[in-house]
């Protein structure tokens, strides 16, 4: 389905550079999450220590991107008064900019996670389903922030369907360290650090589901967050791809 | 020089392909207004083509559009004010209460009475306040007597929000007054004799940002016992007071729908470029 | 600075040069104006300085029954029909007793007026009792003498013999200068020294209302209609053109059209200010009509809207709102119109205004004439003093324009009001 979000052709040349720039600051700022989540993988898995540090302090700047952006959208806000796209856009936007904050935070959490496991001489690199997990998320962040970039609803749309996978095979990995638990108690600590990781990972997906609610409110201007998509699909049936 | 003319002759013929069915809610269900099919031509120059809506009771209905695409006309189509001049032709069904005000029984005196309207620039008559206000309730034998006329000017004025501050000078000329409140003297001036409906042409557009608000809360307020539609430039003005805009081009109805819903998600192209502030 | 500030310094010098040299004119033509303006006044104020003063004769007068050739007791009739010529002769030949010639004497009653009997007889109409007794009285000097008198110079209007007898009687006290109250209280008259102004002011004043009780209401209202009412198409369109030929339509042809329709036609009487007005009211028509038409036109359309979605008809709307703010104008316009009309005498000459008419004018049928007839009149009269009583009756036909143009700007004042 083609786009009709269009941000340029707007009679004010500034306002077109404007909205451009908050879409390429909005691209940027996904771009360093996404680092942040696979440095924060990558630490678990590998143990490697100097990144996860890097990790567990790289959020500031996470942090510092979203002031910035939320800064320049109340000064489009009071200066160009947004209305029907553009208001969605900024408004979608906002809100973006808080769920990929979140996500940098739980990249961050990852980090830590990392430190604590090497500390105590656990792996994660035991546990194949949470090397399982992180790909899957990846994934999902990764075409999150295309479909928001694209304004691809039908992406959108799958990639908020795919939210259920992860949170069955976040189900699938408590259900395995719970009994891994009640076997061995002694490492019930680690244990517990690992289900953290995986629960990290598994709101990562909840905060990309959310970015991908906001494209579809976004482009067709409904808002699909907390309803049954099915309801959508109906009304929209080329948006559905399987 | 001949091809600009040739390239804004095929822009012109893009946007009135463009323009197609009215789309959004143009009806409602309780009716004040009901207009079916309205055309108005001014000599050979079609200036409102085949626009049908409603206006419900009790709303504020904004119409918007860029200069010249007809929504003053079509305004004025509401209190045939139009008929005073003589090229403009007016057909369609056009019906208040039920009740067909281009009939040949229709009197137009009557229909201006119960459909009041307050104009662009603030026009006070070179009279008093008192006297400027009380014009409409002597001309229609309002009033029995002036205790009565006194009581209809002091709460015309009151409603209008501008008793307090002319109180005590309402035997001064209302051409002293300033724009604001010259405005709100022309709002009492037209309540004072009680319509039904007021319409509004462009009413805050001399106006400055406060008397502006001014205004836009009085219309909130006669919003309880008057139906009002207005036309305004001010597309936010639109989205403060309305609770269902109209967007017009070329003439033509684009979109009528719900304020919130024309200034988050319009449907037409049209209208989202209009209120977003693109090339149409 | 870049290139253009250099560009446009080196052009600003001669563009105020231009501007200097345009004001220049503009100043030097105005100035023209003044002049010429100036210079036609003062001529005509100082030709016109001598028929406002006069010379007058006092003699001590017996109003003897006998020389009057009345008994003692008088009818009045008897009284208005005595021998007031011969009194006066006998009285001015008392004081020259060495004429004796019948020539000499004819020559020295040419130095009173012939009006001179008329002002005794009114004089003793007035007071019977000054019958038989002494009473010193004015009489006026003939024109010619009181040319002499006023000029000092030799016209050849006096000979020799009465210029001594003139000064003879400068000499005693007997002639005096004052001012010359006929040319105000008196009808037109073949003796200069008694001709006045009153019959042709009156006639001029009647005409006028004529004119303005047919012309305003007729104008107003057509200008109104056309403004207001009247659709837009080819027939109003035509009107409008002709109302604006007709106001360039040289003004002998309303004369002549008022000769072949109020005189002919109609069977109105000739040289009446009735018929003089309501050709004067042809005339200022097509003026009022264009003043009032663009004072309407200038009412702001907000006014009529303001009106109209009030509920207001049409009818209300034009005469409550509308012709209330125009009136201003309207009001000018017609003043304008009519001191136009004052000065107007062409189209008067055909309906019969050019007869010499003595009296002054009691009603609109009476013949009478009007201001600048008179002027006319005057002007080709061919006794000397005659000549200052034309530039007296310009001033007195300007005073009257100023005052009426004075009313209109006073009516302006007062009717204007602000939107």
């Amino acid at each position: 389905m083609e786009s009709k979000i269009d941000i340029s052709d707007h009679i004010s040349h500034r306002y077109n550079d404007e909205l451009e720039d908050l879409r390429n600051q909005v691209m940027e700022m996904g771009g360093l999450v996404e680092r942040q989540l696979q440095d924060g993988l990558k630490a678990l898995q590998k143990s490697d220590m100097p990144l996860a540090e890097k990790v567990a302090s790289a959020d500031d700047e996470v942090n510092a991107k979203e002031i910035a952006i939320d800064k320049r959208c109340t000064q489009i806000l009071v200066r160009r008064q947004p209305a029907a796209s553009d208001l969605r856009l900024v408004l979608a936007i906002i809100k973006t900019i808080n769920d990929l904050e979140r996500v940098g935070d739980e990249a961050e959490k990852l980090g830590r996670y990392a430190i604590h496991l090497y500390e105590h001489n656990a792996k994660i690199g035991d546990f194949t389903e949470i090397k399982h997990l992180g790909k899957h998320v990846r994934e999902m962040l990764s075409k999150t922030l295309d479909a928001f970039i694209r304004m691809d609803v039908q992406s959108a749309i799958a990639t908020i369907q795919s939210d259920d996978e992860i949170n069955e095979e976040f189900d699938s990995i408590m259900r395995q360290l719970t009994s891994k638990m009640m076997e061995d108690p002694s490492h019930i600590k680690e244990t517990l650090r690992v289900l953290w990781a995986a629960r990290a990972l598994e709101r990562i997906g909840d905060h990309a589901k959310n970015i991908c609610e906001y494209v579809v409110y976004l482009v067709k201007g409904e808002d699909v967050r907390h309803t049954n998509l099915v309801a959508l699909l109906e009304e929209h049936p080329e948006l559905n791809d399987e | 020089m001949a091809t600009e003319n040739a390239e804004e002759k095929s822009n012109k013929v893009d946007i009135e392909q463009q323009l197609g069915e009215t789309v959004g809610e143009q009806f409602t269900d309780e009716q004040k207004f009901a207009l079916r099919n309205v055309d108005v031509y001014y000599g050979d120059n079609h200036a409102i083509q085949d626009i049908s809506m409603d206006i419900a009771p009790n709303e504020v209905v904004a119409f918007i559009g860029p200069s010249g695409c007809g929504k003053s006309t079509f305004l004025r189509v509401l209190n045939r004010m139009n008929d005073t001049i003589d090229i403009c032709r007016v057909s369609g069904d056009i019906r208040l209460d039920g009740e067909d005000i281009y009939d040949k029984k229709m009197d137009p005196v009557l229909l201006r009475a119960r459909v009041g309207m307050v104009f662009q620039k603030p026009n006070p008559f070179p009279k008093s306040i008192y006297d400027n206000v009380a014009y409409g309730p002597k001309l229609h034998g309002l009033a029995s007597s002036r205790a009565e006329l006194d009581d209809i000017v002091r709460t015309s004025l009151k409603r209008a929000g501008l008793l307090k501050e002319v109180e005590n000078r309402l035997d001064e000329p209302g051409t002293g007054l300033s724009g604001g409140q010259q405005q709100r003297l022309c709002i009492a001036r037209t309540i004072a004799v009680s319509p039904e409906v007021i319409l509004m042409d462009e009413p805050a557009s001399a106006l400055d940002p406060i008397a502006t608000a001014i205004i836009e809360e009085l219309i909130d307020e006669l919003r309880e016992n008057y139906t009002i539609a207005i036309v305004t430039h001010s597309m936010q003005q639109a989205a403060r007071i309305s609770q269902r805009t109209a967007y017009f081009h070329l003439g033509k109805l684009v979109e009528m729908g719900p304020t919130e819903k024309i200034f988050t998600n319009p449907d037409h192209t049209l209208t989202e470029n209009y209120i977003t502030g693109r090339f149409g | 600075m870049n290139k253009n500030t250099e560009v446009i310094k080196g052009t600003l010098a001669k563009r105020y040069a231009k501007e200097r040299r345009f004001r220049m004119l503009g100043m030097i033509s105005v100035f023209l104006g003044l002049l010429f303006l100036v210079v036609l006044l003062l001529g005509i104020l100082f030709k016109a300085a001598p028929a406002f003063t006069q010379h007058y004769l006092s003699i001590d007068m017996n109003y003897d029954a006998d020389s009057l050739g009345v008994g003692t007791n008088p009818s009045i009739k008897e009284l208005e029909g005595a021998n007031y010529r011969g009194l006066i002769r006998n009285t001015l030949y008392a004081q020259f007793p060495e004429v004796t010639q019948r020539n000499d004497k004819r020559e020295l009653a040419a130095l009173i007026s012939g009006s001179a009997e008329y002002q005794i007889r009114d004089a003793l109409l007035a007071n019977p009792a000054l019958l038989n007794n002494n009473a010193r009285v004015q009489v006026l000097l003939d024109d010619d003498v009181d040319t002499y008198l006023k000029n000092n110079t030799h016209s050849g209007r006096v000979n020799e013999q009465q210029i001594s007898w003139i000064n003879t009687l400068e000499n005693s006290g007997a002639v005096e200068r004052g001012f010359n109250r006929n040319l105000f209280t008196n009808g037109d008259s073949r003796e200069p020294e008694s001709a006045g102004l009153l019959g042709a002011t009156m006639g001029s004043l009647y005409a006028l209302t004529i004119c303005l009780l047919v012309s305003f209401p007729i104008g107003v209202m057509a200008a109104i209609y056309l403004e207001e009412f009247a659709p837009k198409n080819r027939w109003v369109d035509l009107i409008e053109i002709n109302i604006n030929n007709l106001a360039a339509v040289p003004s002998i042809v309303f004369g002549l059209l008022g000769l072949a329709v109020f005189l002919n036609f109609f069977g109105m009487p000739r040289s009446a200010p009735l018929v003089g007005g309501l050709v004067l009211a042809l005339l200022t028509l097509p003026t009022i009509i264009i003043a009032s038409r663009s004072a309407i036109k200038s009412v702001p359309p907000s006014i009529r809207e303001a009106a109209l979605g009030l509920g207001a008809s049409k009818m209300q709307t034009v005469f409550q709102h509308v012709v209330p703010l125009a009136m201003p104008g309207i009001l000018t316009g017609a003043i304008i119109g009519s001191a136009r009309a004052l000065g107007e005498a062409a189209p008067l000459l055909m309906i019969g205004m050019v007869a010499f008419i003595v009296d002054v004018p009691e009603g609109f049928t009476d013949a009478s004439t009007v201001l600048p007839i008179q002027i006319f009149l005057w002007a080709d009269s061919p006794e000397r003093a005659f000549i200052a009583m034309t530039s007296a009756a310009t001033i007195v036909l300007l005073v009257f324009l100023i005052c009426m143009n004075g009313l209109a700007i006073w009516l302006r004042k007062r009717f204007e009001k602000q939107w």
